[in-house]
Formats: structure tokens, sequence, C-alpha cells
């Protein structure tokens, strides 16, 4: 049975890798309508990463879509959050949206945080933590059975520090973990979609976006959705206008 | 009764003799008619009663007039003429009577005798109502002018849509009998909720024309194109004018010329209220601006391909017919990180009596700063086309600008945290688009997260079990090198365990045992005190240990244990000595082991 079952894994591998070769191949000729197609394919499969997505965004930028090429940067992003090829790609889409969001000013205590615990994402710091609280635990028994003063001191020092910084990090993942389940941003996919400040399509219009605009979600009631803007603004907005971008 | 039965002898003679009898019809039918001014009339007005015959008569009476007196008459007129060869000839009596009473009266039967016959006219009635305010004896200078001036107003249409061009047109038309010598308006109209453009009239030109089926002379004074801006009922005001006529006169001067006389009139034309529909509501594009007419629509960019800080010009530009100055062009949607400048309006419009003409357009100058893709998305223009009664959408094509050389977004990068949202906020790395990634990585969906997960916590916490273990392994560590005598035993046993473990797996196979046995002890001296196989033999062993100060007894036991090991091979050895051996050799040697 579990042979069938990594035969079938090993077959969709080498399925998906053809796939994506050709499109490759299909991006590199300008076919970029049969690349985007291909990658869709390979996501079908149940598989992503991001270089997938990255790739899907570069086919929707020279095909001209600006939401989905921003959407796909987003969702390669969220993926690997600190990859300089994607962040570059998306500053050229970003150029493409109609909106100019003033962001509102952040204090500089939440900027170091935000830039500190972005350093890495809430995985990769709790496999930190794991690592330190090792590291404490030989320190702290190297330091019970050596014999000189000296070389005592250092490892019981030693082994604090790691303590503390497997605390610390256990503490920023907890932070950087809290956040991204808070954080629910998607794309506005709409060419024009009105923001209406009830969720209903009786109440006035609040403000204007456009598709490509990246918002935070902040509550749903039946079909419309409470969206935050980088400048502070909310207002409601229909589902069908945008897309969540954490949808995997 | 006698005219009755001529008519209808007549008629039995045009039956019979058809032809002849359109002769006889014209030379012989006699008619003698009474002809009245009027049937009904003011009693302070006057009645004219003419009694008319086709050939000369005699004994003309009149009848008494009952109701009436004769003012003047009975007057005659005779008229006779010539005709192709046919003689017309007509007689009249006429008199003028004033009504002395009101009421219903009668003017009965005259009778006259022409050619033997005598003939009757017909009674007629009259009714003289009260006085009339004015009679229509004399015409006035005063009247004159009124019949002979009007002041008309031509509205185009007069239930427009709103927005939609109405146009005016004032004309004074004049009767050719008498002649305007001047004029000024009075009263210069204000349109009330119309948005109106005057087409001033230069030139007064006198054109013919027909007011009421008569002709007129008329001149245009006023054109005026309006658009209202309200439904529902709206009123033009009229326009007032004083006009001076000169009005002949039946005063002749001594010439014989008319003689003219001069008379002030306010004419003006009448109040005209036009029904302005709403627009529908229904179809009603949701960027609807006002625009009514019929238009073409265009955005237009002076170049799609340039290079950053080089300019562009983007053009937005309606062009037709409809009320191009009264709405707003649409405004379009530029990509943010573009640098768009006020728009500068050009308007070219003229307007004729059906309306305003031409083309408005709003030019943005665009200079974009960062290298880069930039769209221009559609823009839409919705109008309201009043002749089909339907609205209108034209959409322009998507423009593409691209920005070929120039700096990079990056360049005013802030702090690159992945929550920032604007724009030019993410550090572009390098000056170019980057290809595609070539490896897929694909990892299956719906990843594992690690954090706050059973393995984590697993992995972080049972480290920390790990230091009581140690400490109580350190612990009891050194309690077994704290106690002395057990220790001795252990050595002891791991001394022996060293060196006769093969000796102890041949326990009870003699000679084996043995060999393993002497094998056993050369090895453990050898180790011991580093001596070669070629010089062993027991006096140099006995000395040898004597030299390191081994006490008598232990080297007796060792080199004792060596002469049994000779001589077991020779002799007969139970089990149990070998077990004795056995635990003679561990002993000895762990007791040797300590002092050498």
């Amino acid at each position: 049975m579990s042979g069938i079952l990594c035969f079938l894994a090993w077959s969709l591998l080498a399925q998906n890798k053809v796939l994506f070769d050709s499109a490759t191949a299909d991006y590199n000729q300008g076919n970029y309508n049969a690349a985007v197609e291909k990658y869709q394919k390979i996501l079908e499969s149940g598989m992503h990463s991001a270089e997938l997505y990255y790739n899907l965004g570069n086919s929707y930028y020279k095909l001209n879509q600006i939401a989905p090429s921003i959407y796909y940067y987003e969702k390669g992003l969220l993926l690997a959050p600190n990859d300089p090829e994607i962040k570059n790609n998306l500053a050229f889409a970003r150029n493409m949206t109609l909106d100019d969001i003033e962001p509102l000013p952040k204090t500089t205590l939440s900027r170091i945080t935000a830039q500190l615990t972005g350093l890495m994402t809430f995985d990769q710091w709790a496999y930190l933590a794991v690592g330190c609280m090792i590291l404490f635990v030989l320190l702290y028994i190297a330091y019970y059975f050596l014999r000189y003063a000296s070389h005592k001191r250092l490892a019981f020092v030693l082994s604090m520090v790691c303590l503390v910084f497997s605390l610390a990090t256990v503490m920023i993942s907890y932070i950087q973990y809290e956040r991204y389940e808070a954080d629910q941003p998607a794309i506005i996919f709409a060419g024009e979609a009105a923001v209406k400040s009830e969720p209903n399509t009786r109440s006035q219009d609040a403000f204007k976006l456009h598709e490509g605009t990246k918002v935070k979600v902040l509550e749903t009631l039946n079909d419309w959705k409470k969206i935050e803007l980088a400048d502070g603004s909310t207002g409601w907005i229909p589902q069908k206008d945008l897309k969540m971008l954490k949808d995997f | 009764m006698k005219q009755a039965l001529f008519t209808y002898l007549f008629a039995v003679v045009t039956c019979l003799l058809p032809i002849i009898g359109c002769y006889a019809q014209d030379k012989d039918a006699v008619t003698f008619e009474v002809n009245l001014s009027k049937d009904k009339l003011g009693v302070n007005e006057r009645l004219r009663v003419d009694f008319t015959m086709n050939k000369d008569g005699d004994n003309f009476s009149p009848p008494d007039f009952e109701g009436f007196r004769v003012v003047m008459g009975p007057s005659q007129s005779i008229s006779s003429s010539w005709i192709n060869g046919v003689r017309s000839y007509s007689k009249t009596y006429s008199y003028t009577l004033a009504p002395t009473a009101r009421g219903n009266f009668t003017i009965d039967q005259a009778t006259i005798v022409i050619d033997g016959q005598t003939y009757k006219s017909l009674p007629k009635k009259v009714e003289v109502t009260a006085a009339v305010d004015k009679p229509n004896d004399e015409m006035t200078v005063d009247d004159v002018a009124d019949e002979s001036l009007h002041l008309v107003a031509e509205v185009s249409k007069t239930d427009p849509y709103l927005n939609e061009a109405v146009s005016v047109v004032y004309k004074l038309f004049v009767s050719p009998s008498v002649t305007v010598s001047n004029f000024r308006p009075l009263d210069n109209p204000t349109y009330n909720n119309f948005w109106s453009q005057d087409m001033p009239v230069t030139r007064y030109d006198v054109q013919n024309g027909t007011y009421d089926g008569k002709s007129y002379r008329y001149v245009v004074l006023k054109r005026v194109v309006l658009y209202p801006q309200k439904s529902g009922e709206l009123e033009i005001e009229p326009l007032s004018l004083d006009v001076t006529v000169e009005v002949p006169t039946n005063k002749r001067d001594f010439f014989g010329g008319r003689v003219y006389s001069q008379a002030n009139k306010t004419v003006s034309a009448g109040r005209r209220t036009i029904e302005v529909k709403p627009l529908p509501e229904e179809g009603k594009p949701a960027n609807f601006g006002g625009a009514v007419g019929d238009f073409d629509f265009s955005v237009r960019t002076t170049k799609t391909d340039l290079n950053a800080s080089e300019s562009l010009q983007a053009l937005v530009e309606v062009k037709g017919k409809g009320n191009l100055k009264l709405f707003q062009l649409p405004d379009p949607s530029l990509p943010g990180s573009l640098e768009v400048y006020e728009p500068e309006f050009e308007e070219n419009v003229h307007t004729t009596l059906s309306g305003m003409q031409g083309k408005v357009s709003n030019s943005y100058t665009i200079v974009p700063s960062y290298k880069g893709k930039y769209p221009i998305p559609p823009i839409s223009f919705s109008y309201f086309d009043p002749d089909k009664g339907t609205y209108n959408t034209l959409t322009s094509d998507e423009i593409m600008i691209n920005v070929l050389e120039g700096p990079t977004a990056g360049a005013t990068a802030g702090n690159p945290s992945p929550e920032r949202t604007e724009k030019q906020s993410v550090v572009t790395a390098g000056s170019q688009f980057h290809f595609i990634k070539l490896q897929p990585n694909l990892i299956p969906k719906g990843s594992l997260r690690f954090f706050a997960t059973k393995e984590f916590y697993l992995w972080l916490l049972t480290p920390l079990l790990l230091i009581p273990f140690a400490i109580l392994f350190g612990k009891k560590r050194e309690a077994i090198a704290r106690d002395v005598a057990g220790n001795k035993i252990k050595r002891a046993n791991k001394l022996a365990r060293k060196y006769l473990s093969k000796a102890k797996r041949e326990l009870g196979n003699k000679e084996a045992f043995y060999i393993a046995l002497e094998k056993a002890l050369h090895n453990y001296l050898k180790a011991k005190l580093k001596i070669e196989t070629s010089e062993f033999s027991k006096d140099k062993i006995a000395s040898l240990l004597t030299e390191r100060q081994v006490d008598d007894a232990t080297s007796e036991g060792f080199i004792g244990l060596l002469s049994n090991c000779e001589m077991a091979r020779y002799s007969p050895f139970s089990n149990v000595q070998m077990q004795q051996d056995y635990n003679k050799a561990s002993e000895v040697i762990s007791s040797m082991d300590k002092q050498l």
C-alpha cells in the first residue's frame, strides 16, 4: 500500500517537474498564457512553493494582469518572506497599481521589533529556540561536571545566556505566530471596488480601491469583509471583489 | 315662392335640354338677393344691408326695417362688365341702419319687378345685443398697428430632455401695409433654469413669410440656444419690444399721397412653456456625468515608450454635438506612482441653432519617475442620446506606458518590513525585472507548521529532563568513587574480566583452561612489566617481581599458579581445582596490580 502511495507521490513529483520545465520554456518564448496554465495545473495537484508563486506572478506581470501578479508575489512572500527577487519584482508590479496609500507612521520601537521579528519566520524562530535549549542543557551539565572554577564559571554564564536566548526566541516566535494568525491580507481583484461604510449596498461609499491593492481583512459578515488599509482607513467590501492570500 | 318655382322649372329645363340649358342659365337666370354685413351686432353699431340683382328692374320697394333707423340710403350702385363676351351686371341698393333697440329683428322682404315679373328677397334675422366696447366703425391707427405687428418666439422643441438643446428664434412679423421706423427692446428675458447661449444678430435681413395665412415681411431679432437645467414645466419669459410704426391713414395730402401717422406699439412674444422631460432612470450608467447629445470619445497619449523623467501627454477628448460645456470630462485613473500634473482644459466649441458643436479635451502631463510598466486603464464616458432616448457608453482602450530607462522604485525605499503595503517601500535589489526561477522545490500544500505543535514542545522541554538525570548520574559516580573496599573488588573483577575472560570460558575443559590461564598470566605481566615473551622463565619472573617490590606471598602465588599450569598438562586436575585456580589467579592479579 505504502509502496503504491510512494510511487504515486514520485510520479506526481516527476510529472510536476516536467510541467514546470515546459512552463519555463513557454515563459522564455513569451507564451505566458501557456505558462500560467501549467503553473496552475501544478497548484491544482496540491503542491506549491515560493518559486512557483513567484513564476506565476512573473507570468501575470508579463500579461499585464496586475491583481493576479501581485497576488502570487505576495503568496510567494508568505512562504519566503525575505526573497530579494520576489521583493524586486513585486515592486515592479506595484508600480502598475492605481492606489497610492500613505501608510501610518510607526513608532521606532514597533519598527525595530517588526524588523527583528521579521528576520525569520516563526517556525525558524522555533527551531532556533529548540537548538538554544539543547545547548543550554549541555552547557549546564558541563558546568556541573567541570572541575576548575574558571571553566565552571564560563560554562554557567554561557548556559544562562543560552536559556535566556531560547526563551526570547520562543517569545518572538509566539509574537510572530500571533501576528501571522491575526493578519489576513487580501488583494483587490475588482478593477474598481467601492468600499462602503456599512456591509450593505445602501450605505455610502467610503472610498474607492483599484485592483492590486493589498488590504487587511478584519471581520466578515455574510458576503462582506471589513478591511483596513495601510493608512488606517476601514470599510466594507463585497467578498467577490477581493481574494484572500492565506488560502493554503 | 316664385323663385323656388323658377328653380324647379329651371331644373326641368336643364334635364331636358342640358346643352341649351347652360346658356339659358347665364342669360335668363334672375337673382335678387339680400346681404347683411353681420347677423349680430351691438346696439351702438351699424348694419349695412345690400339688395343685389343681376338685371335691372323697376318699382323697388324696400322693407320697412322694423327696429332700425335708416341712417343712410338707399344708395344705388351699378356695375357692368364684359368678360370673354359674357356680360355680367349687378345693381345694388344699399342702406345703412342703426338699431333702435335690443332684441331679435327681421329684415323683411323687398320686392322688385324685373321683366314684368315680381321678385321678392328672403327675410333675414338680426340679433341686436348690448353695446360693444369698440364699435367697428373706424379703425384707429393703434388698431391697425396692432393687427399688422406680431412678435413670435419660435421654439424648436417643446418637449426636450433635460440638457437637450432648444433653440428660440424671435421674429417680428410686419404687415406690408405699415412700415417700421424704429424698435428697441424693453425687456430682455432672463432664462431662469436654462443655460443659454445668445447668437447675436448682426444684420437685420428682411425676409418674406406668411403669418396666419397672410403674407408678411419678417425680421429675425434674436436667436438663443437654451439647455434646460431642470425638469418639469419651464417658462420662457417673453421678449418685449417698443416699436415705432407708421400707419397709412385715409387722409391724403395735397399731392394725393397718403398721410402716415406714427404710433408707438409695445409688442411682446407670448409666454412659452416647455415641458422638460427628465432623463430616464432606467439604464442610467453609474458614471453618467450629464452629457446629452451625440459624442465621440477618445483617450490618447503622445508616446507609449519613454525614459523616466521625460514627459508625455495624455489627452482625454470628447467630440460631437451636445451640451459640451455642461459636463465634466471623465478623469483617468492613473497609477499612483506616476507624477501627474493638473490637466489643461481646452475647448473648441461653436454654437449653432441646433446646439453646441466641437470638442472639449483635458490634456494631462505625466512624468514617470521610475522604470517599469504603467497601465492607463480603460476610461468610460457615458452620454444620453436624446434622439434615440437611450444611454450610450464609450470605453477607451487600455494604454500601456513603458518606461525603458531610469531608476527603479527602490531608490526611495524605506525600511523593508513585510507588513508594509505602500508603494515603493519594498527594496528592489537590482535594476531590472528578474527572470523566473528554474527550480520548483515543490512541497505539499497545507505545509506543516512546527511552532506550537506537540513536537515543538517535546523538543523544547525534553532536554531539560537531561539535567536531573545527569546530576543523579554524577552523584552516583561520586559515591562509587568514595567506596574503597568495593572498589578493590570491582577493580579485581575488572582485571580478571580483562585477562581471564578466555580462561573463564574454558572452565571445565582442563587443557584449554590451563593454556588460556598461562597465557593470560603472561599477557598480564607483559602488559604490566613490558617484557618480551622469550625472556619468560619462573626465575626471571620472580626476580622481576621482587625488583618491583611485590610482596612475597603475591609473588609466590603467581609463580605457584604458573607451575600449576605447567603441571596440569600432565596430571589430572578436577573441576573444583580449576575453579580454585581461577579465583586465585584473579586475586593474585588484583593484588599485584595494586603493588605494581
